[in-house]
């Protein structure tokens, strides 16, 4: 048992073991940013769908819906944390170039603590908008109330692309992360990550357009 | 011109060679050397300076054997060692290949290659101790090349008529210092080693007439500090920089070696250095080092020159590109002269060859000193991807540097400085005439006569750090008192000021010229007079003009900077100083040697088709030279050179 | 063939506690042939004529092989032409060019003076556990183990690795993944590395870690910065061989 704990112990401390605790809670969030999007797009449907859909979710045993709200909260707080701590390191370990270059490095890659940064405070935003203030059984016209407020639409938007950005990174990262990546495989999970982002984050991003444009009212 | 008498000595050091039938030396040796019981190992120090194949395979055996070992080398790390940049192959008798090959005819090859002036035991213990470096290297994971039933793959390399040549693309010296500095670092991490990095090595340190001790400085601070030990292994490579231009590293030098020489150590056949046939030419004044071409490319590389001057004068303006030269206007110089070997013919050979054909002013590159090495042939019948696998770094390199893709048009190719056959004298020990002070690698002078085959030197240097000076080491240890030697003995202390009043001296001078211009002229003068064809007149030229470049050195040598702290200009200045200090036995051991040999031609003694003509009622000895003082003559002692196996014979590579 | 005049920024700094800082220097008549370092000699030599004191850089075998040259020209360590600097020539540079040139920065490259830093982190990681732990004379015949041929080249591949830390000196996190992952991918690859494979891992990864290297974050900057083209693929290798040895030191496979 002793082996076990100490062994733990020296894998959250390592360089590596962090990072692969990173690629995995940022593989959960995406599994939960899809399932987010499958719910949102029934706005699509009409009011009664979505309303439908968040009732349904409130319908929930109280233990489960807080159990998947602590677990997602769990794996979000072990994400930013540990990154904020793996980029604290790295600034340490860095001495700047009087003359910067880049010959690879992603801009998007060399974002993502702004962009994650960005992502969590609309995510409170987002949480008290939407949740502490939403009502399920009307969630639909809470929706639209708030898109219609242009400010509002364009932080949404706002945050959505750097949520691209932040997956669009991330994404492939996770594989390399995880050690399921190849100079073959790895264009390809390249563009999968691109295509993935674009869908969902495109799919996010057309209800406050969609509200705005008077699609949905 | 008057003749130079050399003082002759009748006294040589005991050689040391086991008797016995040459096969079984080695084994007799081993039966009965004496052994340090592994208890009593620790407590002797061994010091190694340089950590190339030689020094750092001593270190890692020496080491995981229980001996405390410390090492000293200039570069940053142990790994970075000149070894790193041999390209080309390791020989071993192993006949992987089923194509005839035994111990014998590695040590017959090695014996012939070196144009009979080496010592026979020596060269048989490296041909019997070949396959065993390559067990060692493969169980490191040296990635030697393969084929695809996964076993070994070899190649053929100068000199040999079989394959024999284990490789790892063209970085074969690469791969095997990299498990020697893999072995060290593992012993070091197991705190057996401990490890000088950055740290030169300024003077023997000799006490009671042993080597006890060396003087370092330590290349970050400046500090000069001295280490004591029960012996010590020198293992700094060759010094084929005295002609500046060489394919050595910018850091490669005598400094260390010429230290040795000056407390007593023989010199050996300092006249016997390689000249490597394939070097890219030089370019331009400013250029300080030639870049080697691997040897393996003559396997598939055919060398010419145009037929017709004219011809080559049009390349050399560019006018014509050498791919348009017909077929029958080209001159394949190797394969017409030396039809069995062809291409292949050993270095000396092949680089006296080229220096005739460019004599002849059929040379190509601007300067006309450059001939060609063209694999036209051998993509058209073998495929540019077989080409690229065998040779594809190269082909790169080459390149990078000239602009030009040897798939279109073919190299270029001239000879330039590469190694030193010739070092310290060592016994069958390794151990130099100053007891106590071992000698290891290319450093000594044993193993390749005057002249080494292709792929010979990593092996040797493997051989006497991996296999030999851990079996002969114990031979010297158990005659000394472990420890018995500390700093505190006043030889240190005179050693470390001797250092410091050198450096000051040359500090002090302040005059006008860098070190490295001075080390270009004498590097100029000396590939002018004893490069690959010397003569009586050029020796004497040169010994008439070293000294007036050693004066300038000391009376107009400007070395800015000061003793503390990093100072790269110092420790170029001192290295000059070496050379200089060294050059003149160089060109001493020329004169004296009145024959041709391998690399030593001297344009008097030559056979009717231009071949070289060896004195063997006169010479057949290792010239040892013993230091006297600078610019007063050197001792000459005799090593007689005996072939009891091997018959005396012309070497023929037609 | 033609001559280049270059503005140089240059690095220097006296000593490791110095405070350093950028001067400007004219290159006049460097030959487009030349290569980068010659460059820095002409300079150099010019230097010492008008007795100061000349830029002081790491460099040996100039052939490219020997990894002790460095130099970060224009943010770029070796240039960014996947050689290193010593196989950089000045025909990859314009007429009137300005050239900045640095050490290689991290913070686990101590720098000694002007453009020369000490790399001995990177030693460390080998004495670790980059290596075959076999005592000489102990060997069995070569041939005895046979070694697939895409293995072999694999593992060659991976051994190209020069240790210049170009790697880390390109990393916008100064990680040392590429480096320590290439000398464990060599080793883990090959059937003479397995007995030590999990111990070798986690001692290499821990000492990388304790020298105070950064954390990979998958931008393979250093991959693009390798003048030996090692792969990123050894990372991905080693981030998997890494589970592995924890999960086997966790359960006792080994121990």
């Amino acid at each position: 048992m002793n082996d076990i704990i100490t062994t733990a112990c020296k894998f959250v401390t390592s360089s590596i073991g962090r990072k692969i605790l990173v690629a995995l809670t940022g593989a959960c969030l995406l599994l939960f940013l899809v399932g987010h999007l499958a719910g949102n797009m029934t706005i699509f449907g009409g009011s009664t769908w979505i309303n439908n859909y968040a009732t349904g979710l409130h319908a929930m045993p109280a233990w489960m819906l807080m159990a998947i709200r602590l677990g997602l909260l769990a794996i979000l707080l072990i994400h930013v944390v540990l990154t904020l701590v793996l980029k604290l390191e790295n600034v340490n370990a860095r001495t700047h170039y009087q003359k910067e270059g880049t010959l690879k490095a992603t801009l998007a890659s060399r974002t993502m603590v702004l962009t994650g940064v960005m992502i969590f405070c609309f995510l409170l935003f987002h949480l008290w908008q939407l949740t502490v203030n939403g009502d399920p059984h009307d969630c639909y016209n809470h929706i639209v109330a708030a898109f219609s407020n242009p400010w509002c639409s364009v932080f949404y938007i706002v945050a959505i692309c750097c949520l691209f950005m932040h997956v669009r990174h991330g994404l492939q990262s996770v594989f390399q992360t995880l050690g399921l990546s190849t100079r073959k495989v790895r264009p390809l999970y390249n563009i999968v990550a691109i295509l993935f982002g674009l869908v969902v984050c495109g799919a996010f991003i057309s209800i406050p357009v969609c509200v705005m444009l008077g699609i949905i009212k | 011109m008057n003749d130079i008498k050399f003082p002759v000595s009748d006294y040589m050091p005991d050689s040391c060679i086991p008797d016995g039938p040459i096969d079984q030396k080695w084994t007799k040796y081993k039966r009965e050397a004496k052994l340090i019981n592994p208890n009593n190992r620790r407590k002797y120090t061994v010091l190694i300076v340089g950590t190339g194949l030689a020094g750092g395979s001593a270190a890692a055996t020496l080491a995981e054997l229980g001996y405390n070992v410390k090492c000293f080398c200039y570069q940053d790390s142990p790994r970075r060692a000149h070894s790193i940049a041999a390209q080309g192959g390791i020989n071993a008798a192993h006949n992987y290949q089923n194509d005839g090959d035994s111990v014998y005819r590695l040590f017959y090859d090695t014996v012939k290659g070196g144009d009979f002036r080496a010592r026979e035991a020596n060269v048989y213990r490296l041909a019997e101790v070949s396959c065993n470096i390559i067990n060692q290297c493969v169980a490191q994971g040296v990635p030697f090349g393969r084929e695809y039933g996964g076993l070994l793959d070899n190649r053929s390399f100068g000199g040999s008529q079989l394959k024999r040549t284990f490789y790892s693309r063209g970085q074969t010296g690469q791969q095997l210092l990299l498990g020697a500095y893999q072995a060290m670092e593992k012993e070091i991490g197991k705190g057996h080693i401990e490890m000088y990095s950055r740290h030169e090595m300024m003077d023997l340190v000799v006490v009671d007439g042993h080597a006890k001790g060396i003087v370092v400085r330590d290349m970050v601070t400046g500090e000069i500090k001295s280490f004591a030990g029960d012996t010590v292994l020198l293992a700094t490579g060759g010094y084929g920089r005295v002609f500046f231009l060489s394919t050595n590293a910018m850091g490669c030098n005598v400094g260390a070696a010429c230290a040795c020489w000056k407390k007593g150590a023989y010199f050996a056949n300092p006249c016997f250095t390689q000249i490597h046939p394939t070097c890219i030419p030089v370019k331009g004044e400013y250029q300080s080092k030639l870049t080697l071409m691997s040897e393996s490319l003559r396997n598939d590389g055919r060398i010419w020159v145009p037929k017709s001057r004219e011809v080559a004068a049009k390349i050399r303006r560019g006018e014509m590109k050498p791919s348009e030269v017909a077929e029958g206007d080209r001159d394949y110089y190797l394969e017409r002269k030396y039809p069995s070997f062809g291409n292949l013919a050993p270095r000396d050979i092949s680089s006296r060859a080229a220096k005739e054909a460019c004599d002849d002013e059929r040379g190509v590159a601007n300067t006309g000193r450059g001939v060609f090495l063209d694999f036209k042939d051998a993509i058209a019948r073998m495929g540019k991807e077989w080409i690229d696998g065998q040779y594809g770094n190269l082909f790169e390199m080459y390149e990078e540097i000239t602009d030009v893709d040897p798939h279109e048009q073919p190299m270029m190719i001239y000879p330039a400085s590469h190694y030193t056959m010739g070092g310290l004298w060592v016994d069958y020990n390794l151990m130099s005439s100053i007891p106590g002070l071992h000698v290891l690698g290319e450093a000594n002078f044993s193993d390749h006569g005057a002249n080494r085959l292709g792929a010979s030197a990593l092996m040797q240097g493997l051989s006497d750090g991996y296999f030999v000076i851990s079996s002969t080491l114990p031979t010297y240890l158990t005659t000394q008192t472990p420890g018995s030697v500390t700093t505190a003995a006043p030889e240190f202390k005179e050693a470390e000021d001797a250092v410091k009043a050198r450096i000051k001296k040359m500090m002090d001078v302040q005059g006008t010229k860098s070190p490295d211009e001075i080390h270009r002229e004498l590097g100029k003068l000396i590939w002018e007079d004893v490069g690959m064809g010397r003569t009586k007149e050029s020796l004497m030229d040169a010994i008439s003009k070293i000294p007036a470049i050693r004066d300038e050195f000391w009376n107009n040598v400007k070395v800015v900077g000061s003793t503390e702290g990093v100072n790269q200009e110092l420790e170029k200045a001192w290295r000059v100083a070496a050379f200089l200090d060294f050059a003149e036995v160089l060109c001493y051991d020329a004169l004296n040697r009145e024959e041709s040999c391998g690399a030593h031609f001297r344009l008097e003694h030559q056979l009717a088709d231009g071949e070289a003509k060896r004195d063997d009622a006169n010479f057949a000895y290792v010239a040892c030279w013993e230091y006297k003082g600078t610019g007063e003559l050197p001792v000459l002692h005799k090593e007689p050179l005996t072939f009891d196996t091997v018959h005396l014979a012309i070497r023929s590579y037609k | 063939m033609a001559n280049l005049n270059l503005t140089l920024k240059v690095w220097r700094q006296e000593n490791a506690q110095a405070q350093g800082r950028i001067e400007t220097y004219k290159a006049k008549n460097i030959p487009d042939e030349a290569s980068f370092l010659e460059m820095l000699d002409i300079v150099n030599e010019e230097l010492v004529h008008e007795g100061k004191e000349p830029i002081v850089f790491d460099h040996d075998c100039r052939e490219g092989i020997c990894g002790m040259c460095s130099l970060t020209i224009n943010g770029v360590p070796h240039g960014g032409k996947k050689v290193t600097t010593c196989q950089l020539h000045m025909r990859q540079f314009k007429d009137g060019d300005t050239i900045w040139i640095e050490p290689f920065r991290a913070q686990a490259f101590p720098l000694l003076r002007d453009l020369m830093v000490d790399r001995t982190a990177l030693d460390n990681i080998i004495a670790a556990g980059g290596f075959v732990d076999i005592r000489t004379g102990s060997a069995p015949n070569a041939n005895n183990m046979p070694v697939r041929k895409k293995t072999a080249d694999a593992a060659f591949d991976a051994a190209a690795c020069v240790g210049c830390g170009a790697c880390v000196a390109s990393c916008k996190n100064s990680s040392a993944m590429l480096f320590t992952s290439a000398k464990a991918a060599h080793l883990n690859l090959l059937p003479q590395g397995q007995p030590e494979k999990n111990k070798r891992v986690l001692a290499m990864v821990r000492q990388m870690d304790a020298m105070g290297f950064g954390n990979c974050t998958n931008q393979y900057e250093c991959e693009a910065a390798c003048p030996k083209g090692i792969s990123v693929d050894n990372i991905a290798k080693l981030n998997r061989d890494y589970m592995i040895a924890c999960a086997a030191e966790a359960v006792g496979v080994f121990s």
